[in-house]
């Protein structure tokens, strides 16, 4: 039994993180039509500065967080001006490769910068264990899934309650509409993929305080995907549903299962998914006119 | 209407500039990459390997500086090249330069063959390799081109004279430093243990674990045994630990991070089980990464970590001028040094310095000293195992410490 | 023929010619001769590069049918590389079998698996067909490194270098023609497929496939035949790699691989064939370029060849975003409108 919990809180831990990063790429998505492969990359970029600017240049975490931030909503703002904007219009095949080409750039800039050593992440998560059910559970763990779900309930919160986030949901659903009622959707496409940098820097620093801060932390990104047409982009809480159930799936087939099945089992549950439910399992079915 | 002969048509005019202009951009561009072709064909190689005179000795290097095993060998490599380019400095062997081709192969076996190629190609008179895989892919190339190869990768099937001539393992084998984990365990225990073996998933790390289930069988340890190979992408092992309930004995055959994020692992769920690493992850890499979880991890490896002060260390600092070495620095240092010293050996005898030549140097010299770091290592025409025996490490205080000298499997 | 205003055909001939122009026949000389040259002239190193840039080209042309011609995604190119590569390489290293044969069985295997992997195209689309694509990849990975018996599982499996009547074909130049040989078969045979009536039919599902089904084609066939087809060609770079490079691992064929493969296509033009061509040169030459500026810096700025492999990457990287930024038509657009510059000359059009 104390097994189980472990599994199932590394499981949740895990899967909060995931929920971010799928929050950070519906974002782009919905909002713009992208699909964002760099997610991953944004997240290790988040984390290293983090690392950077608490290690290198001793500042006090909150400063270092502060930067990361700063540093995220430039490169989002950046990419989305001046790369992608130029390609509205162009075939989405376009568009995945030009992020999957800013993915392998990101990825071997921190590496030329930082070096490949994997490097302890600086604490301000509790270590230690705490007990649950009888089942001995690291600290940092919980922390992760708590505070996840704290981010995820403010960005609720932005989009349900404040004048931008409403704006975003309105470009989401129809840009031709949101443009007739004078929302400026370039503003709009500016500000999803900022917040994009900023749910990656929250994802990326819970990670590098899971597993240190290294080239690992992109694996994260590439799970985005089943996340996201699991829960479906049109809701956090589809996103939180389908983070928690990845992330578990993955931990128990690696128990239960072995044999690296959990780097195979979420895509093909994903195809068996997608075969009966072409949109997701929570996505708006798009109804094609000729 | 008469149309005067020598008035030219615009559009003649046009066509023949055009013509022109077209002609004459084919001739540069020929030009350009003839030129460039003949420039750059020349960059890949190096000098003659072999022959007398002043003419430079290539050596060639597969370094994994960045692969998933980069986090040591990164250290290795840095010691290898530390270690030749002052013996350029002090004048080299005879007066002739070393010439070490390298290159960071990033652990990809397809990669490696080129680059072997390249070397040999270069006429490089021997190889420091790396990973297992790549290594024994190549051994039937290396004997049939018969290019002295030592490896990174001590694994075991690369030991017999017979099957890899070439083939020259400067460290105790996986196998035999499995053995002399379960030989301790044993002795600690009086028998009673389950031991779950948690390898990098290759056949690196691979290589141990069958020689150790057979060893088990064959000396009537009473253990369980088990093999758990480690996902590459994996972010934790708590899953694997889960499957590997009820081991009192983990023992690792992995490089250092993914051995220190199963510390952690290990410690996180609070499993009651003694881990044990093998020679790849007994460091200093290890250590720091894990923290005051690698406090009483036990280690099995040939090379020992810097900690451990000996003479071999102290000379290495002094020569280097590297305050800062670590136990694959080290590690890298020797090979080089292993290697060169054979090599001088051939150029002061005023032999030619072929493979035969250099593996016949090899097996013949007297037991190589590294000051205490390792074991000396001692080849023979019938055995390419550089040793067999290993001491034992824990980690106390945060640092390795020897508790056993000179175990034999 | 060919006057001031334009190509007129006046003939059934004339009109399937492959060549119109006196230049464009021209040009196709010069490349000729220049294939038949590089051998002779090129260094061991770039005549290594030369017959990758030739197994990559068939590959590229394998991937822009299902991509560029009939607009379907695929990042499964990695997969499908292995399973040519481990279907041929294992016939010839453990039955024996002559490598011709062992090829043709390689394309025939490829093609079957591609179209299995298709079939979520037949739902599908864009984001969705991306990631069906993408579970295809880890599959065929998973399977080939856990299914020890018969691929060896992560270690190498090593083929025994190819022989045909006695004929021993190793070494760099013998393969190189080859390779040519091939090479320049899949470049006919793509070509031929788009001026007849199935490779139309790929480019009308590409442009409406609603319409095109409105119009009578039945896109379940025809996705999965445009699957079949361009595994097929990938099938057979992937036998090629197995034979030449005599070494089949599983890590040269990940996801990175079939990145590259995009980024071929895309950089060289998507539904071109000559684009492929021109993206497999550009896409292979660029990282041995900058390894030679490496080598040739080692001294000077010795930070550039530690930090090889990420320079690649991230120029690798860079290359992509500059041409999708600047030009998204690719090599072949610059390489049309260099053309017309010349053509048209001293009118801008």
């Amino acid at each position: 039994m104390d097994q189980f919990v472990q599994l199932t809180v590394t499981g949740l831990a895990n899967g909060a993180i995931l929920a971010l990063a799928a929050l950070g790429f519906a974002l782009i998505y919905k909002a713009t039509g992208v699909i964002n492969f760099a997610q991953g990359e944004f997240m290790l970029v988040g984390a290293y500065v983090i690392f950077a600017a608490m290690v290198t240049y001793s500042l006090h975490w909150t400063v270092a967080v502060a930067i990361a931030l700063v540093v995220a909503i430039l490169l989002g703002v950046g990419v989305e001006r001046l790369i992608l904007r130029p390609l509205v219009g162009q075939p989405i095949i376009s568009v995945i490769m030009v992020t999957i080409g800013l993915a392998l750039f990101l990825r071997s800039a921190v590496q030329i910068i930082f070096g490949t050593q994997p490097q302890r992440f600086p604490e301000f998560i509790p270590r230690g264990t705490v007990n649950i059910l009888g089942a001995t559970v690291p600290q940092n763990r919980l922390w992760g899934i708590g505070l996840a779900a704290v981010a995820l309930g403010a960005f609720t919160l932005f989009f349900q309650h404040s004048r931008d986030g409403v704006a975003m949901r309105a470009v989401a659903d129809d840009q031709q509409a949101a443009l007739t009622v004078g929302i400026s959707v370039r503003r709009v496409f500016a500000m999803s993929w900022a917040l994009a940098g900023v749910t990656a820097v929250i994802g990326g620093m819970l990670v590098a305080n899971l597993i240190g801060v290294s080239g690992g932390i992109v694996s994260f990104g590439l799970l985005v995907f089943p996340v996201v047409i699991l829960g479906g982009l049109d809701s956090i809480p589809g996103a939180m549903l389908g983070g928690a159930i990845i992330g578990l799936l993955i931990t128990y087939t690696g128990a239960y299962l072995g044999g690296g099945l959990q780097s195979v089992i979420p895509y093909v549950i994903l195809v068996f998914i997608l075969m009966v439910k072409p949109y997701g399992l929570f996505g708006q079915v798009r109804i094609e006119r000729v | 209407m008469a149309i005067p002969l020598l008035t030219l048509r615009k559009e003649d005019i046009m066509s023949r500039t055009r013509t022109l202009i077209v002609v004459a951009g084919l001739v540069l561009l020929t030009a350009a990459c003839g030129g460039a072709e003949g420039d750059n064909g020349d960059a890949a190689g190096g000098g003659d390997g072999d022959g007398g005179g002043g003419d430079p000795i290539v050596l060639g290097g597969i370094f994994d500086l960045t692969g998933p095993t980069g986090d040591v060998g990164t250290p290795y490599a840095e010691g290898v090249r530390d270690f030749i380019s002052q013996l350029n400095e002090d004048g080299g062997i005879d007066g002739r330069q070393i010439n070490l081709m390298s290159q960071d192969y990033q652990y990809d076996v397809a990669l490696a063959e080129q680059l072997y190629s390249q070397y040999q190609g270069a006429r490089a008179v021997a190889i420091l390799g790396w990973g297992t895989a790549d290594t024994e892919a190549l051994r039937g190339r290396v004997s049939a081109d018969e290019l002295p190869y030592f490896s990174g990768s001590l694994s075991e099937e690369l030991a017999d004279p017979q099957e890899t001539p070439y083939n020259f393992l400067v460290g105790t084998t996986y196998s035999d430093q499995m053995r002399i984990a379960l030989k301790y365990i044993n002795e600690q225990t009086g028998g009673d243990a389950n031991i779950a073996v948690f390898h990098h998933d290759s056949p690196f790390g691979e290589s141990p674990v069958d020689d150790g289930r057979q060893y088990v069988e064959d000396q009537g340890f009473g253990f369980e045994y088990s093999a758990y190979p480690m996902p590459g992408d994996a972010t934790d092992y708590t899953a694997l630990l889960s499957r590997a309930q009820g081991a009192t004995h983990i023992i690792v055959q992995n490089v250092a991070s993914p051995a220190a994020q199963l510390a952690q692992d290990i410690a996180n769920q609070g499993a009651d089980a003694q881990m044990v690493c093998l020679n790849w992850c007994t460091d200093e890499e290890f250590v720091e990464l894990a923290g005051d979880t690698a406090e009483g991890v036990l280690g099995v490896t040939p090379w020992a970590p810097a900690s451990i002060d000996t003479e071999g260390v102290q000379e290495v600092v002094e020569a280097s001028g590297n305050d800062d070495v670590g136990g694959h620095y080290l590690q890298g240092w020797y090979y080089a040094e292993l290697m060169t010293t054979a090599i001088a050996k051939l150029v002061e005898a005023g032999e030619d310095v072929t493979g035969p030549n250099l593996k016949s140097a090899l097996e013949e010299t007297e037991p190589f000293d590294t000051g205490g770091v390792s074991p000396p290592i001692d080849f023979s025409a019938d055995d390419h195992k550089g040793m067999t025996v290993a001491p034992i490490f824990e980690v106390t205080d945060g640092t390795w410490n020897v508790i056993e000298e000179g175990v034999e499997p | 023929m060919t006057a001031a205003t334009g190509v007129y055909h006046t003939t059934y001939q004339g009109d399937l010619a492959l060549r119109n122009t006196r230049s464009e026949y021209v040009r196709l000389g010069l490349a000729a001769l220049v294939l038949v040259v590089i051998p002779f002239v090129a260094s061991p190193f770039w005549l290594t590069v030369a017959n990758q840039i030739g197994i990559a080209a068939i590959g590229a042309i394998g991937l822009n049918i299902l991509v560029g011609y009939t607009g379907q995604i695929s990042l499964g190119q990695g997969g499908f590389l292995a399973v040519g590569a481990y279907t041929s390489g294992l016939l010839v290293a453990n039955f024996g079998l002559p490598f011709p044969l062992a090829m043709l069985a390689a394309v025939l295997v490829t093609a079957a698996v591609g179209t299995f992997f298709g079939l979520p195209a037949l739902r599908l689309k864009g984001l969705y067909l991306a990631i069906a694509t993408l579970a295809s990849q880890f599959v065929i990975i998973w399977v080939v490194r856990n299914w020890d018996a018969v691929t060896g599982g992560t270690g190498a499996l090593v083929v025994p270098p190819s022989e045909l009547f006695g004929v021993r074909f190793r070494g760099d130049f013998t393969w190189y023609w080859l390779i040519v040989g091939f090479g320049v078969l899949a470049t006919l045979a793509a070509t031929n497929l788009f001026r007849s009536g199935l490779g139309r039919t790929f480019i009308a599902i590409r442009d409406h496939d609603i319409a095109a089904e409105v119009v009578g084609v039945d896109p379940l066939r025809y996705k999965l035949l445009s699957f079949a087809v361009s595994s097929g060609f990938v099938g057979l770079a992937g036998a090629l790699t197995a034979h030449y490079t005599m070494i089949v691992t599983w890590e040269r064929f990940t996801l990175d691989v079939s990145i590259l493969y995009l980024a071929m296509i895309i950089v060289g033009g998507l539904g071109s064939v000559s684009g492929s061509i021109y993206g497999a040169i550009f896409m292979i030459v660029l990282p041995a370029a900058i390894q030679q500026m490496g080598t040739a810096l080692r001294s000077v700025v010795p930070a550039f060849s530690r930090e090889l492999p990420a320079i690649q990457t991230a120029v690798f990287g860079l290359v992509i975003i500059l041409f999708l930024v600047f030009e998204p038509r690719g090599i072949a657009r610059i390489w049309q409108r260099i053309k017309d510059y010349v053509r048209l000359w001293p009118f801008r059009y």
